[in-house]
């Protein structure tokens, strides 16, 4: 695409008076190798190709992609999107000087993907059904499943900003099936990175056969517990679930332009202990939800949502950026070209306390200690959030007792954040296949240090 | 729609030339609009054409799927070539075949009622018209709202499927869809949401009016729910969300889950599982039901089949690579239109949701699912609810900040009643219904 070609698109996308148009070219290719019952035995590939244009007329959008860059095609695109706009606009032809966008590469690739060999992936899969299966005897069966892929972005918009991008994500996943006196259960374990084929190290894989091992440990003993309102430890990493969901997305700025947010007018109010501070950040070195420059070109960078137990701020795109007269916080993502951007989380987590975790422990007489998660999900208007636990234990009397297993836990943001007594010091970002899907899938990563949440209500028999 | 399906048969010949002794190619194009109106404003216009080409390599008994939208002949060619070279570097799996020939579907079923032609048709202008509709019936009505978003959207989708074998297929379907969420200002920060949507394959069925008011009220509704005390209680769900009850049954009885051992259903073909009153079916040919279709993604030809009688399980759902796997028959990939007897269970009256809450008396309805996930070895869920307390068949208060916990099996067996009340508009056609002894955790 030469600059003429793409000024001559902008033109066309704001001929009908829109006020800001961009456009976003992605070329994505991407690889899965899978292994089961012992073999690797499948492969799969994608190659996706196309550019999204928009158009915005105040807090208006309008939107339409093409899957080919023949003139025509994205020239049909552009008057779709320009439609937002139902004006009859002064023809003006649109040549702005280009800013390039300046960043810090946040991703660089040390070995490209496409130089490792499928030969390697699967060795390096074979190794891992190996190690897992060494375990435990009582594992029966494995699967693996190894992805990359490379996605280049190319973006210009109506301001003249201006950057390329290469993004790449890698993740493995490890799963086994388990069989002990003719009862099954399963158990699975994974790690994701914004890296090339460096991501495949030897620590890697002893990472992941660890953590398959922590999750097994008490998979047969463990039961569903007692449910009722009772105090939560949430332990260091994958807890940031608690995070993303109880009030990440009801920061979101788009939910607050809409005034269907439970933290609509909370900015500036004190929501939780001046201990806590909660930040959303895009500048984390390889992390899944690392971003260099958001979907419409803000520069990557690190958020705060909450300081000091304040609101700070809301997650903004450029449309709820203008419309409260704030900068943009680079938050304005979108899962491919399909997509118009949104805002959206990227790693989210909450900085360190001063308790120790085993203080917190043995602070409680009786609840849960939880630390391995699958999904949440959260109402944006009510605030109420969800996260379903995979495994934990009771807490009796001050120790772990019990294991507990496949229970959700339930609780409101605001009361959920409030309720936050104690934040210990061992904050830990958690490098699983975190996905957020808000009508469209990002990636995205979260954290924590272990903290006591006074009262939650957990799922459970009577 | 004019969809050029020569690229099938050039990638079916590319694969061939590559290396590959069977191949299986698919083409899909999907044609998508929406408008989104915000308080009576047009906030969104989207419109998209996708196209995605699937390619499924069968090479000396290993097996790879790739996919990409990009259609050029030459560049399909190095992608294909490319994708034969990875796949032959695989081990051996001698049960990744092409279908038995005499199980493809053949042609010449009467017209299951897909296709809409208005589709073609209809002007942005209609599209917004419709959507200001549904906003327009609600916005300004009542103090409490803060915001309706309404959607008009309709969808186009064609799909394609030629195979090495000879198999040949196509489907074409349009679908209509009108939707409505509301906000309501509820106590204190607390903000009460209600959805509701209408959908159809027909333009002329799509019920635009009287969407947004159901979705209002339902807001309304929820407004000042309370947390009950944890115990056993009687549960119905609503008929907008009581497949999530079914969904996990569906997956443990899939090829995968069976064969990786993973599956709370393993081995129980012809055991009684279930309750007497569950009989669960599978009406792929019905016509006018979005999920109706001749052929699976194969080219298996559906066929009826009675997935569980009177609680006693019939049938895995079987692919051709399963089927090798476990040395059992191919049944289909997945249910099409899943349905459950029409046996009546309340004698003399209908099984609307206000007959089953009537005749349950004292429960907890929920009409909306917060999170929550089973585990598929197992059978034990756990979900967070919301919805309404009722006493002696009348609604109470409405529910929140709650979970159910239990096990799947124990929970099927204690069913109460089956409705006969499914959305019309659903794939699969589950209705309301109604457990006893459900654990509900609260205060």
């Amino acid at each position: 695409m030469t600059k003429e070609s793409l000024d001559r698109l902008i033109s066309i996308a704001l001929s009908k008076g829109g006020d800001y148009a961009d456009l976003f070219f992605e070329y994505s290719i991407s690889n899965v190798l899978a292994l089961r019952d012992n073999e690797v035995n499948a492969i799969a590939s994608n190659i996706d190709y196309g550019v999204g244009i928009r158009v915005l007329k105040g807090d208006q959008t309008g939107y339409a992609y093409s899957e080919s860059t023949i003139w025509d095609d994205m020239e049909k695109a552009a008057l779709s999107a320009a439609r937002i706009a139902d004006e009859i606009a002064p023809c003006t032809s649109f040549n702005h000087k280009i800013e390039t966008v300046r960043f810090t590469n946040r991703y660089p690739v040390i070995s490209d993907w496409s130089d490792y060999s499928v030969d390697n992936k699967k060795l390096y899969l074979q190794e891992i059904n190996d190690s897992v299966f060494s375990l435990d005897s009582r594992i029966t069966k494995v699967m693996a499943r190894l992805s990359d892929s490379e996605t280049k972005v190319l973006f210009y918009n109506s301001l003249g900003d201006y950057y390329c991008d290469c993004r790449p994500i890698a993740s493995i996943v490890a799963t086994c099936i388990l069989s002990q006196n003719g009862v099954t259960d399963t158990a699975s374990a994974s790690m994701s990175f914004r890296m090339g084929s460096e991501f495949l190290t030897e620590s890697l894989k002893k990472e992941i056969i660890k953590a398959l091992s922590d999750n097994i440990s008490h998979i047969f003993e463990a039961r569903q517990p007692k449910g009722g309102e009772m105090a939560v430890v949430m332990g260091a990493g994958g807890s940031g679930i608690l995070l993303h969901e109880a009030i990440g997305h009801a920061f979101e700025a788009d939910f607050i332009r809409k005034w269907t947010s439970i933290f609509s007018d909370k900015l500036g109010q004190q929501i939780c202990s001046k201990y806590i501070n909660v930040v959303d950040d895009a500048t984390i070195t390889a992390n899944r939800g690392a971003l260099n420059v958001d979907d419409e070109g803000v520069v990557g960078q690190k958020t705060y949502m909450v300081k000091d137990g304040v609101l700070h701020s809301f997650l903004h795109d450029r449309i709820s950026a203008k419309y409260f007269g704030v900068s943009p916080t680079g938050n304005g993502r979108r899962e491919s070209f399909r997509f118009n951007p949104i805002p959206r989380m990227r790693a989210t987590y909450m900085e360190n306390g001063n308790c120790s975790e085993d203080d917190i422990i043995k602070s409680i007489k009786k609840g849960i200690f939880v630390d391995n998660f699958t999904n949440g999900q959260v109402q944006i208007g009510a605030g109420d959030f969800t996260f379903f636990v995979k495994s934990g234990f009771l807490i009796e009397n001050g120790r772990l007792t019990a294991p507990i297993k496949d229970i959700n836990i339930i609780g409101n943001g605001p009361e959920a954040l409030a309720d936050i007594v104690a934040v210990a010091d061992n904050c830990k970002i958690d490098n699983g296949t975190w996905t957020c899907g808000k009508d469209q899938y990002c990636y995205v990563s979260c954290g924590m240090p272990s903290v006591l949440v006074k009262s939650l209500t957990v799922g459970g028999g009577n | 729609m004019k969809t050029d399906t020569s690229i099938a048969a050039a990638a079916l010949q590319i694969a061939l030339e590559s290396g590959a002794q069977n191949a299986r190619i698919s083409i899909s194009r999907g044609v998508e609009n929406s408008v989104i109106v915000i308080n009576n404003k047009i906030d969104r216009l989207l419109q998209s054409t996708d196209n995605a080409l699937y390619i499924q390599l069968y090479i000396d008994g290993r097996y790879g799927s790739f996919s990409t939208n990009m259609m050029d002949v030459d560049l399909l060619r190095k992608f294909i070539t490319k994708a034969a070279r990875s796949t032959v570097l695989l081990a051996e799996d001698e049960c990744r075949v092409l279908p038995d020939k005499e199980l493809y579907y053949r042609g010449n079923g009467e017209d299951l009622l897909q296709y809409d032609s208005t589709i073609e048709s209809i002007p942005t202008e209609q599209r917004i018209e419709d959507a200001m509709r549904a906003s327009g019936e609600i916005f300004g009505t009542d103090k409490r709202l803060l915001l309706v978003e309404a959607e008009y959207g309709d969808m186009l989708d064609y799909n394609y499927t030629i195979d090495s074998q000879g198999f040949e297929g196509s489907t074409l379907q349009s679908s209509y869809t009108i939707s409505a969420d509301c906000t309501v200002r509820g106590r204190g920060d607390r903000r009460s949401e209600g959805w509701w949507y209408e959908s159809s394959l027909f333009y002329d069925k799509l019920k635009i009016e009287g969407c947004s008011t159901i979705a209002l009220r339902r807001s309304v509704d929820s407004l000042s729910p309370k947390t009950l005390k944890s115990g056993k209680y009687n549960m119905v769900i609503e008929n907008t969300v009581s497949s999530k009850m079914v969904a996990p049954i569906i997956s443990a009885l899939t090829g995968s889950a069976i064969q990786q051992g993973n599956s709370f259903l393993l081995n129980t073909i012809g055991k009684k599982i279930f309750s007497d009153k569950l009989t669960l079916l599978d009406r792929p040919h019905l016509k006018g039901y979005a999920g109706s279709r001749y052929f699976d993604s194969e080219g298996l030809s559906t066929k009826e089949m009675n997935i569980i009688t009177k609680g006693v399980v019939n049938t895995y759902f079987i692919d051709t690579y399963f089927s090798k796997k476990l040395n059992i028959p191919t049944t289909i990939e997945s249910p099409s239109v899943l349905l459950f007897s029409k046996e009546k269970i309340i004698d003399g009256k209908n099984l609307s949701l206000s007959a089953i809450i009537k005749d349950v008396d004292k429960g907890i309805l929920v009409t909306g699912f917060n999170g929550g996930n089973f585990n598929s070895s197992t059978g034990d869920y756990s979900f967070g609810v919301q919805g309404f307390y009722f006493e002696k068949g009348n609604i109470v208060h409405p529910v929140s900040e709650m979970n159910i916990t239990g096990n799947l099996i124990s929970l099927w067996n204690n069913l109460l009643y089956i409705g006969d009340d499914a959305r019309d508009c659903a794939k699969w056609q589950i209705p309301s219904l109604a457990f006893e002894n459900v654990d509900f955790s609260g205060m």
